[in-house]
């Protein structure tokens, strides 16, 4: 059915069409909506869920943990300050391998207090072990939670479905909700493959000596292969049913582009007008999308960039000391193979600033003016800053 | 049993993704005793309600309310009765001191504690419910009680709980003292009274109505009794000393009260002045204006500083009495049958306690001419030895009572009105269990053992007593420490507002002496009691169970229903902060 919702209430309505059992969550702007909208259908009855209150991020990772591992399938969304708080719980549930399944609506850091998108949040997690998933609208939105679950199952390995704030979260567009009964067809009910049971108590994760801590570690990698793999196959099922698909990578007029952007979330929309009108004037240029950022598709990546001149990564996030997260691991995708273009990074919009056509254009010609890349990510539209009054 | 396809597809899935090692331990994590990393240790600890160390009868209130509040109306009814034999007349007009220092007066409205206390009174009449109390085995003393009013009834009460034999003197033909002649229907009916002193001879107290204790029968009782308790009150109206006070239109307010209740109509056409500004005042004024005449209250100092309770000033000046402040009787005059009052004008001179001082205001004086004139600014005891003796080596003066105690003679005890600085039913109920206590103790381990007795029946340290503490009762196990608003954890109590008490409408009042307080129904009751913090007490509600993160607390069977495993509590706390109303204390290990 076709409705006009909200990045927020896409999430939720995916949740509810996935059957989520336990929902738990502390409220964080610009998340508040999804939980909003979810605590109200477990009151309701819409969903068959419990919806567990907690003090605070960690907590709430804690108790989806629990449920988890009694057996039931769960979610949570948070934002910003409240995803750095659930840190250390956020490794515990891939080590745990437990399919958790997370909203990620992109905050920036305080301080300065600020409220606005900024990926630095999630990327600052993509050491977690936890599979990422970056959204460019909300039907993508709502896609891409339900194969979050059917993703994080099929390797027990928990899932964030990261949208940006308010540019997503916020923004009402038209929306295909999928049926239930089609949903249910493409997502069956959990099978717990790792699970308690009174019958036979144990406790999970006691110590485990040097031994046999790195093959623990070495399962988890190798889940990280399967689901780039199962990626592919969960979206082919996901299009035989609903007719839609995004690609792990989604590469935009790449075969014949000079410079590529590389991007991700809302920016690569209004990449793709910013295409349209280089394209007219005759600029050779195109759009590499990353969507699933864990694990890292290199393969895919190689293939779309490798013909290119040069690649311009815009980051909206800053790792310091050390450039743009998407730069520094595109940089490390191409370096290895035997002939690759350099890579341009640029960071722009971060702490919610507007990405607008002309800062993208202006990315455009910046590269190709440049002859070599900046040692460091270029920061796109800086302000003079007055010191002292 | 596993399903084929399921376990097919398991098969599959587990090849592909192989999860080869996922710790697991089956070791009960039971061998690790985390208590040692203790250094705090909680434990339970119930602790004192401010309301029950406000109250002299030392009623444990907040015990009260709460099974109030569980619908056990029986057992809280029994738990007032442990400490006084009025409930049905303190519900109705104790001035409820308990109420005032109701934590939950900071949060919100204190409990309506004295409505609670009139409904368990109404449920056991309206059932004709038996109370089952403990009582000690008989003694072979006697004990000879004068005045069968409230301070009387309630020695001969704690005291025939104590397995002592009651006597019980009274001069007028009925029993109840000044419950039944100084108090109007309106505030205290008769059979609420009838139905409590009736109580009190089933227990096998016997009163003696139409027997005076006179100086003379005072000598034949300590021939045959082994003490006597005095409890003659305040029933003579102390003297205004103004010329004039003994013209004919000049009339004695306690008189004129007794005279109702005794069934006599007085003639109150026209207005009549009330001297005073106590409950008797105000009661005098009142029947007045249910008998069809006008009543002005001429009081010396201002309303705010009226003896009298506030609300029934309130309903007073509702009903038209009229107040006059600040002026105080300087003579009496006759005139064509009528009485001029000629009235000094006052005014405040300073503050004296919570009450305004007062002084004459120059010379000013002013008159009013009225129909008749009633006294009521006091009262006073009656014969001069009803009164204790001065201090004396013989003398035993305590809170609320007096011991004569003469070698080879019978114990004289002395209470209510006669010892008590604040002249009151509860206070006098206080006499009595104090004078029962002292006396008991004296014959059971001597003099020297009362005063250290009575300090261990003290409720939260104060001069109320327990006789539930007295006789080994689980009371006495409580800490004497009365908890105090910040400690009670208010995230659990809901703001909700005080019950109303159900009244008869204005114009109902004044036709006659029906009864103003309505009764109130068993839910909004147990409502009102459900806001009651229950300062100190548990009340089962397991939050120390539900938050204990070491799965220390265990439920049992014992009284308090669960104990803490020391082995796996590490001292967090969590339990006695989590515990809404105090009942848990955390001290340091000693270890």
């Amino acid at each position: 059915m076709r409705r006009v919702l909200e990045g927020s209430q896409a999430v939720a309505e995916a949740v509810r069409l996935a059957r989520v059992q336990v929902v738990s969550a502390y409220p964080i702007t610009p998340q508040t909506h999804i939980v909003e909208i979810l605590s109200d259908y477990c009151a309701t009855g819409a969903m068959d869920a419990k919806f567990l209150r907690v003090e605070s991020e960690h907590s709430c990772m804690a108790a989806l943990i629990g449920a988890q591992s009694a057996g039931v399938r769960t979610f949570t969304a948070t934002s910003g300050q409240g995803l750095a708080l659930m840190h250390e719980l956020l490794h515990w549930a891939s080590g745990a391998r437990l399919p958790i399944v997370m909203a990620e609506v992109n905050r920036a850091l305080a301080p300065g207090w600020n409220i606005w998108v900024d990926q630095t949040d999630t990327l600052a997690q993509r050491d977690t072990g936890w599979i990422q998933l970056y959204c460019e609208d909300s039907q993508e939105v709502i896609d891409t939670t339900l194969q979050a679950y059917k993703l994080a199952e099929s390797v027990n390995l928990p899932v964030m479905v990261v949208l940006d704030a308010f540019f997503l979260s916020h923004t009402y567009e038209p929306v295909d909700v999928p049926d239930q009964e089609e949903t249910d067809r493409f997502l069956p009910p959990y099978e717990a493959r790792i699970q308690l049971d009174i019958k036979n108590p144990c406790s999970f994760g006691p110590l485990v000596p040097p031994a046999v801590y790195m093959e623990m570690r070495h399962d988890m990698a190798a889940a990280m292969e399967t689901a780039l793999k199962n990626f592919a196959s969960i979206e082919d099922e996901y299009a035989g049913i609903f007719g839609r698909r995004y690609g792990a990578v989604e590469a935009i007029a790449c075969d014949d582009a000079e410079i590529i952007f590389v991007t991700s979330g809302t920016i690569t929309s209004t990449a793709r007008l910013v295409l349209e009108s280089l394209r007219g004037r005759g600029e050779k240029f195109g759009i590499l999308k990353i969507k699933l950022f864990r694990p890292f598709p290199v393969e895919e990546i190689r293939a779309a960039l490798n013909k290119a001149k040069k690649i311009a990564v815009i980051d909206r996030n800053f790792s310091f000391g050390a450039s743009g997260i998407f730069a520094q691991e595109v940089r490390a995708a191409l370096c290895n193979a035997p002939v690759h273009p350099p890579v341009f990074g640029y960071i722009a919009g971060i702490g919610g600033r507007d990405v607008t056509p002309e800062v993208l254009e202006e990315i455009y010609w910046k590269t190709k003016q440049s002859p070599v890349p900046e040692r460091e990510s270029v920061w796109i539209g800086l302000q003079e800053v007055k010191y002292g009054s | 049993m596993v399903k084929p396809m399921i376990q097919k597809s398991q098969e599959a899935e587990n090849m592909e993704n192989p999860i080869h090692i996922m710790p697991r331990s089956y070791l009960s994590t039971e061998n690790n005793k985390t208590g040692s990393w203790r250094y705090l240790r909680p434990r339970y600890e119930e602790k004192t309600a401010p309301c029950s160390a406000a109250c002299p009868a030392g009623e444990d209130i907040g015990k009260i309310e709460m099974l109030t509040a569980q619908g056990l109306f029986k057992e809280a009814w029994e738990t007032i009765l442990r400490e006084n034999p009025f409930p049905g007349v303190c519900g109705r007009v104790c001035f409820h001191p308990c109420e005032s220092v109701c934590n939950r007066g900071e949060f919100d409205d204190p409990i309506a504690i004295h409505t609670v206390e009139r409904f368990l009174a109404d449920t056991a009449e309206r059932n004709d419910l038996k109370p089952l109390l403990e009582r000690l085995p008989p003694r072979p003393e006697k004990v000879a009680i004068a005045g069968a009013g409230p301070s009387g009834l309630a020695a001969a009460w704690f005291l025939s709980r104590l397995g002592y034999t009651c006597d019980v003197f009274e001069a007028a033909q009925q029993a109840g003292g000044i419950l039944r002649w100084g108090i109007p229907l309106y505030r205290l009916p008769s059979p609420a009274l009838q139905r409590e002193i009736a109580q009190i001879e089933a227990q096998g107290v016997r009163i003696h109505t139409g027997k005076p204790v006179t100086a003379g029968f005072l000598t034949d009782l300590k021939s045959e009794y082994q003490a006597v308790y005095l409890a003659c009150g305040h029933g003579r109206t102390t003297e205004l000393r103004v010329p004039g006070e003994s013209l004919a239109g000049v009339q004695d307010g306690l008189d004129f009260l007794a005279g109702i209740r005794k069934g006599e109509t007085p003639d109150c056409r026209g207005t009549s002045a009330v001297i005073g500004g106590g409950n008797t005042a105000v009661d005098v004024a009142r029947s007045i204006v249910r008998l069809g005449g006008k009543a002005v209250i001429l009081y010396r100092r201002r309303r705010q500083d009226m003896p009298a309770f506030g609300d029934e000033v309130q309903m007073a000046l509702e009903e038209g009495v009229e107040l006059v402040e600040l002026v105080a009787p300087a003579g009496i005059e006759s005139e064509n049958g009528r009485c001029r009052v000629i009235l000094r004008q006052m005014k405040v001179a300073g503050e004296d306690g919570s009450r305004a001082r007062v002084e004459p205001d120059g010379d000013k004086t002013s008159e009013t001419i009225v129909d008749r004139l009633f006294k009521a600014t006091g009262a006073e005891a009656a014969e001069g030895w009803y009164n204790p003796p001065a201090a004396s080596s013989s003398i035993l003066s305590l809170s609320h009572c007096t011991l004569e105690r003469k070698d080879g003679r019978p114990v004289t005890m002395f209470g209510g009105d006669v010892t008590n600085d604040i002249k009151s039913v509860v206070h006098a109920v206080a006499s009595g269990k104090q004078a029962a206590m002292a006396f008991d103790t004296l014959l059971r381990e001597g003099p020297d053992a009362i005063l250290p007795k009575l300090n261990a029946c003290s409720v939260g340290g104060g001069p109320s007593l327990s006789m539930e503490i007295y006789m080994g009762g689980e009371r006495r196990l409580r800490n004497p420490h009365v908890v105090v608003y910040k400690e009670i954890n208010t995230d659990y109590f809901r703001y909700s507002g005080r019950m109303s008490q159900p009244r008869l409408i204005r114009e109902e009042r004044t036709r006659s002496f029906a009864e103003i307080d309505l009764r109130v129904s068993g839910n909004i009751a147990m409502r009102e009691t459900e806001r009651c913090f229950n300062c100190g007490l548990c009340n089962q509600c397991d939050n120390c169970h539900l938050f204990c993160p070491d799965l220390s607390v265990i439920h049992d069977q014992s009284a308090q229903g669960r104990h803490i495993n020391y082995d796996y509590c590490k001292g967090c706390g969590l339990c006695v902060v989590e515990c809404p109303r105090n009942a848990m204390t955390l001290e340091e290990e000693n270890r």
